[in-house]
Order: C-alpha cells, then structure tokens, then sequence
C-alpha cells in the first residue's frame, strides 16, 4: 500500500517536473528549453514586439531595441540599445529570461553571447506570409495569448484575400521596388516584399534566385523596362533628391506614366499587423484603378 | 694584435673589387687609410669588421680568421666609430657609453656596475664625462664625435677604427681629435685604423699609411715614403706638392688651386 | 639617468598601481544599475551565482576588463617594436599591413557564417592570422632581398599590403548580402566584448609570446637605433632582430585583431607617451608599454561602454577621436624629431 503511493507519488511528482520545463522549436529549428513560461521577454525585434502588443501580451515584455518604435506605448519600455550590437549588461540587468531575436541583420555572436549567460535564445526569420502567420502563432505561445491569436490572423488573411480579390481582373504590370537608391538594392525571390507584390497584382523584375536583398544594377532595371517604380521610404518621405534621379529616366514606362511611387519601408519591412498596410499602399501604387 | 689581409677580394654592388690586399697592422700601431673616393677606403672596414666578407683569402685578428669568431668575439676586440652619429638620438651620453658593453655580456638585460665603471672611464678619457646625462641630440658635432667615441671604447677593442673622424668637426675640434687618438694610442696601446681624406692630419697622426687606389695598394709604408708627390699626383689625378718640415721631418700636402 | 633593473621596477609598480585603479573603476561603471557594494560581493564569490551583480561582474565586466588590457598592451608593444625597428615615430601596427590581412581574414570568415560558439570564434581567430601571416609574408618577402631585411623597403610594402587588403575588404562587402552587411561593418570598428575564458587564455598566451619574443631584443634594438651596420659591428645579430620583433610584433597584432577587430592609434599615442616620460630606452619602454596600453585601451573602452548607455560606441572610434588631436597637439609643441 505504501509503496504503490509512493510510486504514485513519484510519478506525479515526475509529471509535474516534466509539465513545467518547456521546449520550444525556432524558426530557426533549434530547441530552446525553458523552467517555466517566459515572463520576463526581451525583443531584439521591431516586427515581433508589434506583434506582442498586437496580440496583447506586453505584460510579459521587459525590453525592447531603439527601432521597436510601434505601437506608441513600446517606447515606455526599457531599450537595450540597437539590434547589431544590443547591450548584454541592460538584459541581464532586466532579468530577462527569454530573449527574442532575428537572424536578418544581427551577429550570431550576440546570441551566442547571451547563450552563454544563460539565456535563452529564440530566433526567428520570416520570408514569406505564409511564415508571418507561423511568427503570429508563436508570439501568441510564447506570450500565453494563444486565444488572440486566431482572430488575429484570420483578420490578417481576410484582409490578404480582399486584396486578392481586387486587383485580380487586372493585368499584373512589371515593378521596379527600390529598397535603397544608391547602391540600388531590390528584393529578390526570397524576399517577403516580392510576395507582397504579387499578391498586390504586380510583377516584380527582379525576381531573381539568391540572396534576398541583392545589389542590382541600374543598367538591368532599367532594361526590365518597369511600369510601375515603388521607392521604400525609411523613417521620413523618400527625398526629393531620389525621387528626381528616377524622374530623368525618361524612356521607363513608367516615369512616362507618372507611376512613381513611394511607400513607407517601416510598413513592407517589418512583419507585423502592419504588414497589411503595407500591402495597401503596394495595391494602390500598382492597381490605383481597383480603389476607385 | 695582428691584422692580416691574404690576398683579400671584397665585393661591393657596383662591380667594384679589391683585390690583392695584403697588409698587417701592428700591436700598438697607428695605421691611416688614405686614398680617392671609391678607392675602397669604407669597403676595407667593412671587410675588417666582417659586414662583407672577402671571396678569397683570410682576414686574421691576433692570428684567429675572421670569419670562426662569433660577431660578440670580433666586437670585443674591434670597434669602429662611425662617420656620423644619427641623428634624433634621446639617448644621453652615458647610456651610449653603456651601449657598447653589449658584446662583453649581451646575455644581460641590464648593465652591471662593473660594465657602468668601464663606461666612466671610457667617457673620462674623451673627456666627456661631465655630458654624462645630456642627450646626444643636442650635444655640437665634436662632442657628439667623442661620445661615440667613448662608446667605442667601452668595448675596450684592440683595435679602433675609425671612418672620416675630423670629416665635418671645427679645427679646433680637429685638432683635439688627433691629440685624443694619439693620447690613447699611446697610454693604452690601442691599435688604430684611420680612415682619412686629411691627408695632413693623417701625415700628423699615423705611423704608416696605405695608400689605396681603384681596390689595390699604391704604397704602404711610413708617411715619408707614401707622401711621394709623383705618386700622389698620379692617384688623384690633381697637382699637389708636399712640403717637409725641416724642423719634425714631417710631411704636409698642398693642392695647387686653379689660379684666379 | 641610467636605466636599472630598479628603476624599472618602479615604474612597472606605479603602472600596475594605476591599472588596477582604472580596473576598479572600470568594474564599476556599466549599463546595468549594480551598485559598488553589490560588485565587490560578487569579485569575493560572496554573491549567488547566476545573480545579476555575479552575471554582471564576474561575465560581463571582468573577462572584458582583461580582453582590453591585452588588447592595449599587446598594440602598444608591437608599436614600440615596429617604431624602433623601422627608426620612424608613425610605424603603427596598421600602417605595417598586419591588421589589414588579419580584417581580411576575419571579415572573409564572418562571409562564410563562422561566429558561434567557442570552437568556431577560435576559427574566427585562426582567419585572422591566416589572413595576418598572408600580409606579414608579402609584407617580409617584398622587403627581404636575398638574406637581408630592407627597413625601408619594409615601410612600403607595409603601406601597399594595406591598402591591397583594405580594398580586398571593400569588394567583399560590396557584394555582400545586406543583412549580414551590419554585423561585419560593426566588426571593423573594433570592439571589445566578453571573451570567454578559454579564448581568454589563449589571448593572454598569445600576447604573452609576442611580448617575449619582442622583449628579447629590447636591448639589441638600442643599438640597433644607432644604425644597422653600427649596431652589427658591435655584435647585434641584425637579421635574427628584425626577424624576431616583425613576427613579435605581427603576432601580437594579429591576435589582436582576432579577438577585437582592428582598433587604431593605440600603438602610436602609447609609446609616444612613454618615451616623452622615460626616453628611448627601449628595455623601459616595451615592459612599460604592455601596462601603459592596457590601461590606456580599458580607459577607452570604459568611456565606449557608458558615454551614451545603453548603446556602446566601438572603443575604436574612441581611439581614432583622441588620435587626431593628439597628432595635432604633437607636431605644434615638437617641432624636432619625434622620435
């Protein structure tokens, strides 16, 4: 009798034990073991600390970098400096106890840094929409908002395929994206715009296999012949200085159409509920005749 | 102390040679090397100081060839004082003093007491020694000239050679020079190796002189015999004429300059 | 003034007295809110492990306190090396091309994703003096006629070899993938961080090799300062010289620049500083530059990390900001050699 409790006992107590430690698979594919839910998360990413708040689940966010500047109230929380470069002391110092990262732009050795600490490391990447809806999904776990979650991207998709719906009785015309004038920097096929842009009814030249963000040169652009030029405005307008090296090129079908445009860089970058503001500006830029 | 060429050939860039040296400095002896530029005067030291070597023959020091000792043995035995000192040297003049105990214990990281009284000494005989803490930078020409000097004799050598010693000094540093040179040979018995343009303080100072012309021997032997002016006059190819001192026997070399 | 045994003594003791103050200090100073009492506990293993003043402390500030001082001492011996060796005040590791093969190297190993853990960030350094011994050689064979080492030759090719690998560098992040464009940018700012305690050690073992190797010829490099065929006619082996403080002195850059990125002026303000202070002697000069460096460099990078906290300037954006004035500053109140 005694012994049967005690082996009860013991496998509760195992199963208990076992409940409580958490692993977790990256988009990266790599296992993060944690004691318990996160509480205490540090976001070394704009387009996820969006979506913490967008899911509701700032309670649990103890830090963020410099450029998680949406929603407003994100600035009330501590930063930890840039995203290449983040300041180890500040983390710890917030006892954090998960830290989420992306691998598009920082160093591999911040985190590896921040492993040996003893924090854990999520990272995430995201290159197409179908992936955005995946980061959705795991912000909501990670963040015990799972309930939010649903309504969120179903919302997201309902929106996607308004825009589908819109623009499909049009011809898709050629685009042009410029991420950065100079040197010309387009997205590839990886890129999370080029979807964007497709789903927007438009065709992308520069489709091409690769890094996702190549250096392009002009001379192809322009031999592409693009009827639409969408230049990526980042922090303020596209300056009149870009605007009017584009303007000159006079034989482009699409300066002789007028279909100049610049749309917000913060919007089409960063893959968040925002995202899908994005993709409106995109559609109106590319099928200005579906909105009318 | 011996100094023995057989037969020595030293190379210099250039397609210079010399050939045919044979020459022995003798224990105690003031030996002054005289003759026109690229004569081979500075390859001479070179080879005495095993910077070149000779292609043919043996370079003896006290009947040792050259080339066995190792460079700490040859410079605790020869030590040359150079045309010019560098410039921008902070070092004071002690501490160049010092520099030249190195081949004596070059193992050591620091001198020892031993080596810094050597240095004093060698600096009392220049008569330096009152610059003692005074950097060499800003010390004039002759006494820049005697600190290296004492340098060189803080290797206490057997021989000093010496390139151009009175080449850019005042004449009464000059003078001084050679009253140094002969007081040391004298009270020390050091050998001395002259290399000179001066053909009257050489005349002054040295016991023989060789006379060097295109790498070979004009003539070697006592200033009287050397100071020829047919043979002067056919090495460097100008007019000159020597005048002896009825009083000392000595020689003096005078230019015939173009006349105005 | 002789210099002894004793009187080197001293200075090595103020020195040492002054770094472990700036160390102190140092320790103090950081973004996060550790107060002193808290920081002290931790050095005395009073603290829990894995408390923020432990993780702080003992993680983060100390193996980055020792990351600089190396870093600096290494920089400031091997410009003392290179100043005597090539009888010229602006000899600067950098302007030898060491650092410029080492950066190539490592920003060619950054390129195929080497960083992570610690076996890979020794591959990061293993890079470094690949790419350092690449320059060092051309550098040696460019000046080496026959047998001989050519200093003169030696400053130029030092100057050419740098500027091929600066441009080698250019090409490669011009066609580099924009996302990994920021990292490898940071990197060539030169920056200290946290090194663990096995590349650590292997950093202090490194410098420890390098100094020894230059340190050998502090004596034998005085005399060299006389001239080269002065310094071989009193016994110095020249060639065995330059051999040993150029590959002292390319060892110690190398390292380096594999643990920090090349990072600036420090091998230039350093030993200008201390031969202002005791003079050429170089016995006195390269042991007291190993502490001058390191404290100068900890100074740098305590002002990096907390000038505009939270964010980190590179600590060698500091070192270029005090190496312009300081030239400056030079050449009005010297107008004779620097040297």
């Amino acid at each position: 009798m005694k012994r049967r409790a005690l082996l009860v006992g013991g496998l509760a107590l195992l199963a208990a034990t076992a409940a409580h430690a958490l692993t977790y698979r990256d988009m990266t594919g790599r296992e993060v073991t944690l004691a318990a839910p996160p509480m205490r998360i540090v976001s070394l990413v704009p387009s996820v600390t969006e979506l913490i708040y967008a899911l509701g689940g700032e309670s649990r966010l103890v830090g963020r970098t410099d450029f998680c500047d949406d929603p407003p109230a994100a600035r009330e929380k501590p930063s930890v400096g840039g995203m290449v470069a983040p300041n180890l002391e500040t983390i710890v110092a917030l006892k954090a106890d998960l830290v989420i990262g992306t691998t598009d732009g920082s160093r591999e050795e911040t985190f590896s840094q921040l492993r040996r600490l003893g924090l854990p490391v999520y990272l995430v990447t995201v290159n197409r929409v179908a992936e955005v809806m995946d980061l959705v999904a795991r912000v909501g776990e990670l963040t015990g908002r799972t309930a939010a979650v649903g309504p969120l991207v179903a919302r997201m998709n309902g929106e996607i395929a308004g825009v589908r719906r819109l623009v499909q009785p049009y011809r898709a015309p050629r685009v042009l994206y410029v991420l950065w004038p100079d040197p010309l920097i387009v997205p590839a096929r990886h890129a999370l715009v080029t979807e964007l842009i497709e789903i927007a009814g438009g065709r992308s030249v520069t489709d091409v296999d690769g890094d996702a963000y190549p250096r392009y040169s002009l001379e192809a652009a322009v031999a592409a012949a693009p009827e639409v030029i969408i230049l990526a405005s980042h922090g303020s307008r596209a300056g009149p200085v870009v605007r009017e090296k584009w303007e000159r090129l006079a034989s482009l079908p699409a300066i002789r159409n007028g279909r100049l445009y610049s749309v917000s860089g913060d919007l089409l970058h960063r893959y968040g509920p925002r995202m899908i503001d994005g993709l409106y500006q995109l559609a109106r830029a590319i099928h200005p005749e579906a909105f009318r | 102390m011996e100094f023995a060429y057989g037969g020595a050939e030293g190379r210099r860039p250039r397609s210079f040679s010399m050939a045919g040296l044979s020459l022995a400095v003798a224990r105690g002896e003031i030996l002054g090397v005289i003759g026109p530029n690229s004569a081979g005067k500075t390859t001479l030291i070179r080879l005495v100081t095993r910077v070149l070597t000779p292609r043919a023959g043996d370079i003896l020091l006290s009947g040792r060839p050259l080339g066995r000792m190792s460079a700490w043995e040859l410079a605790r035995e020869v030590a040359v004082v150079p045309q010019e000192a560098p410039p921008a040297l902070r070092f004071t003049v002690e501490q160049l003093a010092l520099m030249g105990r190195y081949p004596h214990a070059p193992a050591r990281f620091f001198e020892s007491a031993a080596d810094r009284a050597v240095a004093e000494v060698a600096m009392a005989a220049t008569g330096v020694l009152e610059l003692a803490s005074v950097p060499v930078e800003i010390l004039s020409g002759g006494e820049r000239q005697r600190a290296m000097l004492a340098r060189a004799l803080a290797q206490e050598p057997d021989l000093l050679v010496l390139d151009e010693p009175t080449a850019h000094l005042d004449l009464r540093y000059q003078v001084a020079c050679a009253a140094l040179l002969e007081r040391l040979n004298r009270e020390r018995g050091t050998s001395i190796l002259l290399v000179s343009h001066d053909l009257n303080l050489a005349a002054q100072l040295c016991d023989r002189l060789l006379l060097l012309a295109e790498g070979r021997i004009a003539r070697l032997g006592p200033p009287a015999e050397v100071l020829d002016e047919e043979l002067l006059r056919a090495v460097y190819g100008c007019e000159v004429s020597v005048d002896i001192n009825a009083a000392h026997g000595r020689r003096s070399v005078q230019v015939a300059w173009p006349r105005r | 003034m002789v210099p002894t045994a004793a009187r080197l003594a001293l200075v090595l003791a103020g020195l040492a007295a002054a770094l472990l103050a700036v160390a102190m200090l140092a320790l103090l100073l950081g973004s996060a809110p550790v107060s002193a009492t808290a920081v002290l506990r931790a050095l005395t293993g009073r603290a829990e492990s894995g408390s923020i003043e432990s993780v702080v402390a003992l993680n983060l500030r100390l193996p980055r306190i020792i990351a600089a001082v190396l870093a600096g001492g290494s920089l400031a011996v091997a410009g003392v090396g290179f100043q005597a060796l090539t009888r010229n005040p602006l000899a600067e590791p950098a302007v030898l091309g060491v650092s410029g093969g080492a950066a190539f190297g490592v920003v060619t190993g950054q390129i195929f994703g080497l960083g992570p853990t610690i076996l890979a960030a020794l591959g990061l350094a293993a890079f470094a003096f690949a790419g350092a011994l690449l320059a060092a050689g051309a550098v040696f064979a460019i000046a080496s006629a026959g047998s001989a080492l050519s200093i003169q030759t030696l400053l130029l090719a030092g100057v050419i070899v740098g500027i091929f690998f600066s441009s080698a560098i250019t090409v490669l992040i011009s066609v580099l993938d924009f996302n990994r464009l920021g990292g490898v940018i940071h990197w060539l700012f030169g920056n200290l961080a946290p090194v663990p305690p096995g590349p650590l050690l292997l950093f202090a073992l490194l410098t420890a090799t390098g100094f020894w190797l230059v340190l050998g010829q502090a004596r034998a490099l005085n005399l060299f300062m006389l001239g080269e065929e002065t310094a071989r006619q009193m016994g110095v082996d020249a060639e065995r010289l330059k051999r040993r403080i150029f590959i002292g002195a390319a060892l110690l850059t190398a390292t380096v620049v594999a643990f920090a990125g090349p990072i600036g002026f420090v091998g230039l303000i350093v030993p200008h500083l201390l031969r202002g202070w005791l003079g050429q002697d170089n016995r006195l000069l390269i042991p007291t530059a190993l502490l001058g460096g390191g404290i100068f460099l900890l100074a740098a990078d305590t002002v990096a990390r907390n000038i505009v906290a939270p964010a980190e300037l590179s600590v060698g954006v500091i070192t270029a900001f005090c190496g312009a004035p300081f030239f400056v500053y030079l050449l009005r109140t010297r107008a004779r050699s620097l040297l």
